[in-house]
């Protein structure tokens, strides 16, 4: 009995990212104290979610067999589009929102359509997308950024990134939106038929295409998700910071890629994992946050975390490889 | 004064230009970055030249991509530009193409980023080793850091040469006292500097006796920073650029004790308006030292200055 639940827990693709999440914690937790106060929990959480939001929608995509380098370009293009046409009085807030929403998945479509119908590879897809998408916040707003202040009091803004406290502890609202939407996305691959099509889709599509999946329509559905979600994490972001860059976002897509395969998401697709995702995300950003508590000198920072992600991504392998001989 | 006579003589040179010749077409070449805040302000006093003296402003940037922008410079040049503004992305990397230009007869003014090194007809703009050394001096001075003290500098681009510069001129306050800094990588992305901030901060508070803010978007997102760490306005003293909106209102509400005004539109504005002295004929036998540090007594007078774009 007890022997099968090992074999139960061993099998299980998350084991090894939470193994690294726990070791992760309780090194830096012994390094310095601080690392687990409510301040820096707190602060932590805030931009996690934020990008856990797209990484949660690329895991998806990359269980499909796709990827998407453009959701970086959509973080920074989306809040600069609402803002804008909040701003100038073009809209209200909240029609702005979904305005920026609705370009979003726009961008999502054509990258899909590109990827399934023109069969060019969403790498190359993607990179051109996150150009064009980036040369169009640039370009929209002259390089200047767009002011936020005008937010406070509005509901929308409380809505997605709100702040409240439990007790010392501050909460973002946008932490239940990362929650919400990594269960319901954690259900939809795991218990649904949409869940069945997305990893037929990545590992095998021409028997999914044989077996009734429509494959092309499944892939651009979640190249419109990775880009609303991307869209949703940027207006998120904006609010939060009070402050809506053109150029914010840069480089987002390879961290968030980073995160998704930390979690246990196969590159090449068929597989893929919420909680894998989650972990993966926490495992990242915690990173991040602890190499500064432990007294990385600031401009070697770099130098830590490439070599953590290195060593992290072999010591993954290296426990992906004996769960794959053990089941 | 001086300053301000040097300015009023350039603008009217300027404007006089263009109303006894046909319209020219003029480079504004950038090493900075499109989306970097204070680049917009420099490329508005380009638009606006462009636009009060009716000549064709080319305005690029090359976001510190040396072989790029020194492809740009030689098509400039083949194109026979009539003036040449540009910035140096690194002391030394324009000194073969500022002396192509001078062989075509094309002026070229260095604005921004200064290099001594290229044989450049003028330079506009300041002197980051003088702001860094100004900035460790006001923060000595006004008994904010004492001997011994930790001095926290997060930038947005390590190595890049403004950084670089300001540092080295702090250095030259803080060495003799026994202060020491720590830079740190912010980066370019706002929500990213500002975690990364607060990181540093909710870590090391207790050992951080002032923050000198070697850039624009580091300077303007200390309020967040602070806020998020719960760290009161004043309680550590900053100080650094203060070229947007977010740092002069940073000023007036005491989270920064003061901060580096430097004058970006003007300096586009003057950088072309010398270049265009020189295509008519006048050559510029001088450079033009801009920038001002203020505090709370003046933050709102620079408030007015960015609002009106």
């Amino acid at each position: 009995m007890k022997n099968r639940f090992l074999q139960g827990l061993l099998a299980k693709a998350e084991l090894g990212p939470l193994i690294l999440l726990i070791v992760e914690i309780a090194v830096f937790a012994s390094l310095n104290s601080d690392f687990i106060s409510i301040l820096n929990i707190s602060n932590t959480l805030a931009f996690t979610v934020e990008l856990g939001l797209i990484a949660l929608a690329m895991t998806l995509l990359m269980t499909s067999g796709e990827f998407d380098l453009s959701v970086g370009s959509v973080f920074g293009f989306s809040p600069v589009l609402m803002w804008t046409l909040a701003n100038s009085g073009a809209t209200s807030l909240v029609v702005a929102f979904f305005v920026a929403i609705l370009i979003a998945a726009l961008i999502g479509l054509i990258n899909g359509w590109f990827v399934t119908r023109l069969k060019i590879p969403s790498f190359l897809v993607t990179l051109g997308m996150l150009l064009v998408v980036r040369g169009l916040a640039l370009f929209m707003t002259n390089g200047f950024p767009q002011r936020t202040w005008s937010a406070s009091g509005a509901w929308l803004p409380r809505i997605l990134a709100g702040e409240f406290y439990i007790g010392d502890f501050r909460v973002y609202a946008s932490i239940f939106w990362f929650l919400g939407s990594a269960i319901v996305l954690g259900y939809v691959l795991t218990r649904t038929k949409i869940g069945n099509w997305i990893q037929a889709s990545g590992g095998n599509p021409n028997a999914a295409r044989a077996r009734g999946v429509n494959v092309n329509r499944t892939k651009a559905g979640l190249f419109v998700l990775c880009s609303v979600m991307s869209a949703l994490a940027g207006t998120i972001s904006s609010i939060r910071t009070s402050a809506a860059n053109p150029d914010s976002g840069t480089g987002y897509e390879l961290e968030v890629i980073a995160m998704v395969v930390i979690g246990g998401t196969a590159l090449t697709g068929g597989r893929g994992t919420i909680v894998g995702t989650v972990l993966g995300v926490l495992i990242l950003r915690i990173m991040r946050n602890g190499i500064v508590f432990v007294g990385v000198p600031g401009l070697a920072y770099n130098i830590f975390i490439g070599a953590i992600i290195l060593g992290m991504m072999a010591l993954h392998s290296g426990l992906e490889r004996r769960h794959n001989a053990g089941a | 004064m001086l300053k301000k006579l040097a300015l009023f003589g350039c603008v009217g040179i300027a404007l006089a230009v263009p109303s006894v010749s046909q319209a020219k077409t003029y480079y504004w070449m950038s090493s900075g970055s499109p989306a970097d805040p204070v680049w917009t302000y420099f490329l508005a006093g380009a638009e606006q030249w462009a636009k009060d003296t009716g000549n064709t402003v080319k305005t690029s940037f090359y976001s510190g991509d040396v072989p790029s922008q020194q492809e740009a410079e030689r098509a400039a040049i083949a194109a026979k530009a009539d003036g040449i503004a540009t910035t140096s992305p690194d002391p030394g990397s324009l000194v073969e193409i500022a002396k192509e230009a001078k062989a075509a007869n094309i002026p070229m003014i260095n604005f921004n980023m200064r290099d001594p090194t290229a044989p450049f007809l003028a330079y506009v703009g300041g002197d980051n080793v003088v702001f860094g050394q100004n900035w460790a001096q006001y923060l000595v001075d006004h008994h904010l850091v004492k001997a011994g003290d930790f001095v926290w500098m997060p930038v947005e681009v390590p190595g890049a040469t403004y950084g670089v510069q300001e540092a080295q001129g702090a250095s030259t306050v803080f060495k003799p006292l026994g202060i020491k800094w720590e830079i740190t990588d912010a980066t370019l992305d706002q929500a990213d500097a500002i975690s990364r901030m607060s990181d540093y901060l909710t870590a090391n508070h207790r050992k951080i006796n002032a923050i000198m803010g070697l850039g624009d978007l580091v300077t303007g997102s200390i309020k967040r920073v602070f806020d998020q760490v719960g760290i009161k306005p004043g309680s550590i003293p900053v100080i650094g650029w203060g070229n947007t909106l977010d740092t002069t209102q940073e000023v007036l509400d005491g989270y920064v004790v003061a901060a580096q005004w430097q004058d970006p539109q003007a300096t586009s504005y003057v950088a072309l308006s010398l270049a265009a002295m020189a295509a008519g004929g006048v050559r510029p036998g001088f450079n033009v030292i801009t920038g001002a540090l203020y505090d709370k007594t003046k933050a709102g007078y620079y408030a007015k200055l960015l609002s009106t774009k």
